[in-house]
């Protein structure tokens, strides 16, 4: 009886030590940090998305300046890879293999983020809220990938709706960039449309090359629009916008939250962009969100370099951030992967500074259900000078 | 010293038992190689063999027959997008696929050798331009090859091996490399490298003495490019993900700045110039994390190029390592390396 005591009592320590050796042994967290990479641009084509990786580290440093988390600071490791993706890969298979990342946070481009998501998902590491609104990272759902950022199918319908209804438009066309973006925003639109028994009167695909719009504008002239979706880059948006206004043709203009950016927009298409509506997925640069004003004030106010700009791209770096932190404050102080993606399926209506989040436990028939964080955006308005004016609030498009 | 008796003694690809001793020395190290470091250099030297099979390629175009190409970017992505597609859509094994890709890549290289014909210098980098920029825009309308949403590439199988890492792939890579560069060097040695280097020193004189200038121009056109197709089809294994926007102008330069930097019209420079700009290309950003050096790059780079300095400086120093190679060595690292050797041979005097 002795004996048999003395094994369950030998076998229970042998266990609760091994899973503290394990605990111990999970790879980028030690007592006193975690270690979390992230990959942006800071140089090349898609520079100024750079702002979404600085963004993430002012929001790490104040979560550290704080105290950081369950005692642990937040180690970012952040990286150039200039939007090509030989170089994310290199940087991704360094930082894992050199120091050893806990999780991923963010990351620029759809192409970039695709050429590493094999090898971090074989390796079961989290990554959480890529940014990109894309099908790709939903379809098919992986179990360590978290995807923040709404699909710009949603924004398009959400669009769609309010044109049709609330503005009363008879004739909606798209201009869109002939690839994934693009195409998820035509789709959106069509499903709206077809719903509402009415048609797309144009789509006109947009090459990335393209320099000059009038072929472009004269097709939605011709099928006399009244109101034209963008679902293009910010420059070719502008341009479209210019040479419409040149061509005396004045539809109301919307457009996605990559061009919601009001202050940016307006100042690069020389105020043409006054009167455009578009969608957005975080609170707006000025709202008196108290946690918005918060990281305004700590993180940005105290960590972002002197000229950085406190703009949509920079925050959106706090935004796709805020589920990783608050997964691992939910995990307490035993922090592995495993327990973190349990904790991430457990977040409802989680609320940050964009729409509500929440995911489920991981069902690959269920992609959008469990792996789609964010759900919701709003539409703004863009006034004089890049002032925002809200016309909708957090509305849920499915 | 270098004297050669007789036309075989030439042609041979070691020159002395000393060469064969170093080459199997370096095999065995290139062998050894991945057991002694982390899995991400095995990376890095896929990354830098691949850029080696388009620089030598690339050599035989400009540094041998003296014609330039801004466009070795399309047949990379050629090879790329064709190994994939024959692959996923023909079923055809890897090797396979790759060759015939490296085939498609070779006739596009032969059809843009024609214009090549009648055109010289800028004129011709031009029409190279022209088609490397065009090509990704065709690829990219295409639904076969994905469009502009990419394509990932399938498994990969060789016979009943499936290579799924890196070290699998490395393998691979050096066999194909080394097949490749010694058939490059096996070229210039022989008939066809000499018809290049006469078209190249002087093409009237080449074709006064028999030199078909249409057939050895497109042939080292579509030569060229069966290299940069080879090598595309296996940058799309190492990166398991390929789309129209990676295989830009820029690919373009680099490939051509590897040439220059290496040394034109030695494979050895190719082999060279590859090896430093892919180096530094993927760990110059690391510059920052030198200690005291890495502080003033950052600051120096914050207070006149960046908001940030996180990275601006790399490209700065990419740049001026390359103007200043060009400026003390224009034949580039091959110039070192033959200076070395002449400062090394009559060493101590």
């Amino acid at each position: 009886m002795k004996m048999k005591r003395f094994l369950v009592g030998f076998s229970a320590v042998v266990l609760v030590l091994g899973m503290a050796f394990a605990v111990n042994a999970e790879e980028g967290v030690t007592d006193t940090e975690i270690h979390i990479g992230q990959w942006g641009p800071q140089t090349g084509p898609a520079a100024p998305w750079g702002s979404v990786a600085r963004g993430t580290d002012a929001y790490f440093k104040m979560i550290n300046a704080e105290g950081g988390i369950h005692g642990r600071k937040l180690i970012h490791h952040m990286f150039d890879d200039s939007y090509n993706p030989a170089k994310t890969k290199a940087g991704v298979k360094e930082l894992q293999e050199g120091i050893g990342m806990f999780a991923w946070v963010s990351g620029v481009g759809t192409a970039c983020g695709l050429s590493v998501v094999d090898y971090l998902m074989q390796r079961k590491i989290p990554w959480v809220g890529p940014s990109a609104g894309s099908l790709h990272w939903i379809n098919p759902p992986r179990e360590y990938l978290f995807a923040v950022y709404p699909l710009y199918y949603i924004e398009a319908k959400a669009l769609t709706r309010y044109a049709a209804e609330k503005l009363g438009k008879k004739r909606i066309a798209i201009a869109y960039q002939n690839d994934d973006y693009g195409k998820n925003g035509v789709k959106g639109v069509a499903e709206v449309l077809e719903k509402l028994g009415m048609e797309l009167v144009a789509k006109v695909p947009v090459e990335k090359a393209d320099m000059d719009m009038k072929p472009h504008v004269m097709q939605l002239k011709k099928a006399k629009a009244d109101a034209v979706l963008l679902w293009v880059t910010p420059t070719h948006a502008v341009r479209i916008v210019g040479t419409s206004r040149a061509m005396q043709f004045t539809p109301q203009w919307l457009s996605t939250s990559t061009c919601s950016d009001f202050p940016l927009m307006y100042k690069i298409s020389k105020g043409l962009w006054e009167g455009v509506i578009a969608a957005t997925f975080g609170e707006l640069p000025d709202a008196d969100c108290p946690l918005l004003q918060k990281y305004k004030k700590d993180a940005y106010g105290k960590f972002a370099a002197k000229n950085e700009r406190w703009g949509l791209f920079f925050y959106a770096g706090i935004l796709f951030s805020e589920p990783l932190v608050e997964g691992i404050k939910r995990c307490g102080k035993d922090l592995t992967r495993e327990r973190l993606v349990r904790e991430m399926e457990k977040i409802k209506d989680f609320k940050g500074i964009g729409g509500r989040i929440s995911y489920a436990p991981f069902d690959p028939a269920q992609g959008y259900e469990c792996r789609q964080g964010q759900k919701e955006v709003f539409l703004v308005k863009c006034l004089k000078n890049g002032r925002y004016e809200k016309l909708t609030d957090w509305m849920e498009i499915r | 010293m270098d004297m050669k008796r007789d036309y075989y003694e030439d042609v041979q690809l070691f020159s002395s038992g000393v060469v064969v001793f170093w080459f199997v020395l370096l095999m065995i190290g290139l062998a050894l190689f991945p057991l002694f470091v982390k899995n991400y250099y095995v990376y890095m030297a896929n990354y830098m063999v691949i850029n080696i099979i388009v620089a030598v390629g690339l050599n035989l175009l400009v540094g041998y027959t003296g014609q330039i190409s801004l466009g070795h970017s399309g047949f990379f992505a050629i090879g790329a997008y064709g190994t994939v597609v024959f692959m996923s859509e023909a079923h055809f094994p890897f090797l396979l696929a790759l060759i015939a890709a490296g085939l498609a890549a070779a006739l596009f290289g032969f059809l843009l050798g024609i214009p090549a014909l009648r055109l010289e210098g800028p004129y011709l980098s031009i029409a190279t331009l022209g088609f490397g920029l065009t090509i990704t825009q065709v690829i990219g309308r295409a639904n076969i090859f994905g469009g502009r949403q990419g394509l990932h590439t399938p498994e990969l199988y060789i016979g009943p091996w499936h290579l799924n890492s890196d070290v699998d792939f490395y393998y691979l890579l050096i066999v194909i490399t080394l097949i490749l560069v010694l058939a490059g060097r096996n070229m210039v040695k022989t008939k066809v490298g000499r018809a290049f280097i006469a078209i190249r020193d002087a093409d009237i004189a080449a074709e006064t003495i028999g030199v078909n200038l249409t057939c050895y121009k497109t042939l080292a056109f579509a030569v060229s490019a069966f290299y940069a197709g080879i090598g595309g089809g296996l940058y799309a294994f190492v990166l398991r993900f390929i789309e129209p926007e990676m295989f830009g102008l820029m690919m373009s330069i680099i490939f051509l700045a590897m040439v220059v930097v290496g040394g034109l019209g030695s494979i050895f420079g190719a082999i060279a110039g590859a090896c430093l700009l892919s180096w530094l290309d993927l760990e110059l950003r690391n510059i920052l994390s030198i200690p005291y050096v890495g502080q003033w790059l950052e600051a120096l780079s914050k207070s006149y190029f960046s908001i940030t300095g996180v990275s601006n400086i790399q490209f700065i120093i990419y740049g001026l390592i390359m103007v200043l190679i060009m400026l003390f060595e224009p034949l580039g690292i091959y110039g070192f390396w033959i200076r070395t050797k002449i400062y090394w041979r009559t060493w101590p005097f």
